[in-house]
């Protein structure tokens, strides 16, 4: 071994860096209600670190801090007037069920902060989600680029999520405001939508998770601009489907050394 | 016919080794060892304290006694290990200086047959080994293409420079390979002139790139995949020189170029020695003084600690000894989850699907393995995946536990 391994090679070194990209958009959110956001964001941290305390010392494992990105990407969805008591429950069961009980960060195959959100819209219908700001929309840039460069969000997901969503958009609706429409999803698109371990693993696949995921956001969020809540949604959905696209690539791809014998 | 490589890359920091061979002696001490050849039985036709002549039959395989391992050079046996299940741990040779003078008789290579039982007889055979498993080909086994890599790695000795003064021979092996196959006879190289001449059945592909145009898992994806269930060779261009040696005099020739580089080593070089020498031997010039180097031989990403020169090794890298067991610390994650990136999809040269591929190794289930193309790789191909996967699996291992378990089904 000559080279160092990447240090962004272990899931300790994905978490930090895609806490990194983070920091961006929670510093602008943040700054729009501080108090209420600090309340928030400490309830969501206490929530997720408690319970991968506990999973930990059940498991006789170290505690891990991968909850931290569940907690910064929930408190930036989450309205400011929340009650708390919601948010902790909605949490709770996002990162038990979507993370915890697979075994961790990575072992799942949803992301815990689309489960939790979409929790938090199903249980409580007075709730309504923040919707994505060009503020926020521009600070998010920064670490998508970052995330980009260093393979964590791919390409193809983000590209075909645009494209999916801006097509059926085009074909609905007449007279589009693109930056508002840009504003409203660039947030949850890198952050929900790219998760690497939701999203589909092969590239034919990712153009196919990126298409569906875009083309739910229009259906689910039905007006001219996309809503918080349709993108959770279609993310929940397209990443239920992520495994059955990337089955569907491997048997095509298996296929292909049948026939060359042939 | 011409191959760019981009996918397989890897940032190296070995300087690369002046290409002018350097006579550094023969080493003291030489080995057979067990781990170029997992799972082969030995039964031993010597015994500790014999002495034996270069090429002189050491053991043969328990299933198929018509392969034999040879001496690399003239010495006493000093040592005999078994590993588990008697299967080979390492058989050392104390050298002694070569008394006798053999004759030079060519061998007859015009009959497979003849063919055949040369190299199986007087061990050459195992210089061979198959795609899919990367084992030593059974005695009767016929493949439909033998690859010949003869491309450069990274701080690797250059064929051009090894090649120089042994064209003639390299070119007869070639031949002589011919008659093995029904096939082609691939040499792969690098761009330059051609290594040996092209004929009607022994062709010249160029590789470049990256780290994984050396690999000849690489080359056989390009230029004839087996994943279907065709039997290939690969070779190393070194032992096609042994193997026109063979057949123009009817002696084993053990040598070999060897580049060592490495961050202990002052001057990265290339070594002219023999197979299976012991590596501090050889290497005692080029190191500083008072370092305490650990050994790699193979390639930089996918060698192994070793002693001893590996069978199928140009290279050695000299690196310092890690502190004792790296503490875990919080980056360093000793046990994780594969989370998917854009690194591990442009990692591996052959045409498999990475991630699918990664899971299926590491829940052990060959049948989707196999559907994903594991059949193509051995672990020289999939080194990469375990620097960059988040895991911190050895791929090379899960593959290897995969593949045993396919070649016991195909049996």
């Amino acid at each position: 071994m000559n080279a160092k391994r990447p240090f962004w090679a272990s899931v300790a070194g994905v978490t930090l860096m895609q806490t990194i990209a983070l920091v961006a958009p929670s510093v602008v959110t943040g700054l729009a209600n501080p108090v209420g956001y600090a309340v928030i964001l400490a309830t969501s941290l206490l929530t997720v670190w408690f319970w991968e305390g506990l999973f930990a010392a059940l498991r006789r494992r170290k505690p891990s801090g991968h909850g931290i990105t569940t907690a910064l990407i929930i408190s930036v969805l989450a309205p400011p007037d929340l009650a708390l008591w919601q948010l902790a429950l909605a949490l709770s069961l996002g990162v038990v069920l979507a993370e915890l009980v697979f075994g961790g960060r990575g072992f799942g195959f949803l992301s815990p902060a689309v489960v939790a959100a979409s929790l938090l819209v199903f249980s409580f219908p007075e709730v309504a989600l923040a919707p994505g700001t060009a503020n926020v929309a521009l600070a998010t840039i920064p670490g998508a680029i970052l995330l980009l460069f260093l393979g964590l969000i791919s390409w193809r997901v983000l590209l075909s999520a645009a494209v999916g969503a801006g097509v059926l958009l085009m074909l609905s609706i007449d007279g589009l405001d693109g930056l508002a429409i840009a504003a409203a999803m660039t947030f949850c698109l890198v952050f929900l939508v790219c998760d690497p371990t939701a999203a589909s693993a092969t590239n034919p696949g990712r153009w196919m998770y990126g298409l569906l995921a875009g083309g739910l956001i229009i259906l689910f969020s039905g007006g001219a601009t996309p809503t918080t809540e349709g993108i959770v949604f279609a993310a929940l959905l397209a990443s239920i489907f992520a495994p059955l696209i990337d089955h569907l690539v491997v048997l095509a791809y298996a296929k292909r050394w049948k026939i060359a014998d042939a | 016919m011409h191959y760019t490589i981009r996918q397989g890359d890897w940032p190296s920091d070995l300087d690369a080794p002046v290409q002018a061979i350097g006579d550094v002696g023969l080493p003291d001490t030489v080995a057979v060892v067990g781990a170029d050849f997992p799972g082969l039985r030995p039964s031993f036709v010597v015994e500790q304290g014999d002495e034996v002549t270069a090429g002189q039959v050491l053991f043969t395989d328990r299933k198929h006694s018509q392969i034999a391992h040879v001496a690399p050079c003239s010495g006493t046996v000093a040592q005999i290990e078994y590993g588990p299940r008697r299967t080979l741990s390492a058989c050392v040779i104390k050298r002694t200086a070569q008394t006798t003078t053999q004759q030079s008789v060519p061998l007859d290579s015009s009959t497979e047959a003849s063919v055949r039982d040369a190299l199986q007889s007087r061990g050459m055979w195992p210089a061979f080994r198959t795609r899919p498993f990367g084992r030593t080909p059974a005695p009767d086994a016929r493949p439909t293409a033998i690859f010949v890599n003869a491309v450069p790695g990274v701080a690797a000795p250059d064929p051009h420079v090894v090649l120089q003064a042994r064209t003639e021979l390299f070119a007869k092996g070639a031949a002589v390979l011919t008659v093995l196959t029904d096939g082609l006879v691939h040499v792969c190289q690098a761009k330059g002139t051609p290594l040996c001449p092209i004929t009607e059945r022994v062709h010249i592909a160029t590789f470049s790139g990256t780290a994984a145009s050396a690999l000849a898992g690489t080359h056989i994806d390009r230029l004839h995949p087996v994943q279907s269930g065709r039997q290939v060779w690969t070779i190393g261009y070194q032992d096609v020189v042994a193997i026109g040696y063979l057949f123009a005099t009817g002696q084993y020739a053990a040598d070999r170029v060897v580049a060592i580089s490495g961050p202990l080593s002052n001057t990265p070089q290339l070594v002219q020695t023999i197979l299976g020498a012991r590596i501090a031997d050889i290497t005692a010039d080029t190191l500083a003084e008072g370092t305490n180097p650990v050994f790699r031989s193979g390639t930089p990403l996918g060698g192994r600690e070793a002693v001893f020169l590996g069978r199928f090794d140009v290279q050695i890298t000299a690196t310092t000894r890690s502190a004792a067991p790296r503490k875990a610390s919080w980056l360093s994650g000793a046990k994780g989850a594969l989370i998917p990136t854009a690194a591990l999809d442009r990692a591996l040269a052959p045409r498999v699907l990475p991630v699918p591929l990664m899971r299926a190794l590491s829940v052990g289930d060959s049948e989707a393995a196999r559907s994903l193309g594991c059949l193509a790789l051995i672990e020289e191909d999939v080194a990469i995946l375990s620097q960059l996967c988040t895991s911190g699996a050895d791929y090379g291992v899960l593959l290897r536990q995969v593949l045993d378990e396919l070649m016991e089904d195909a049996a």
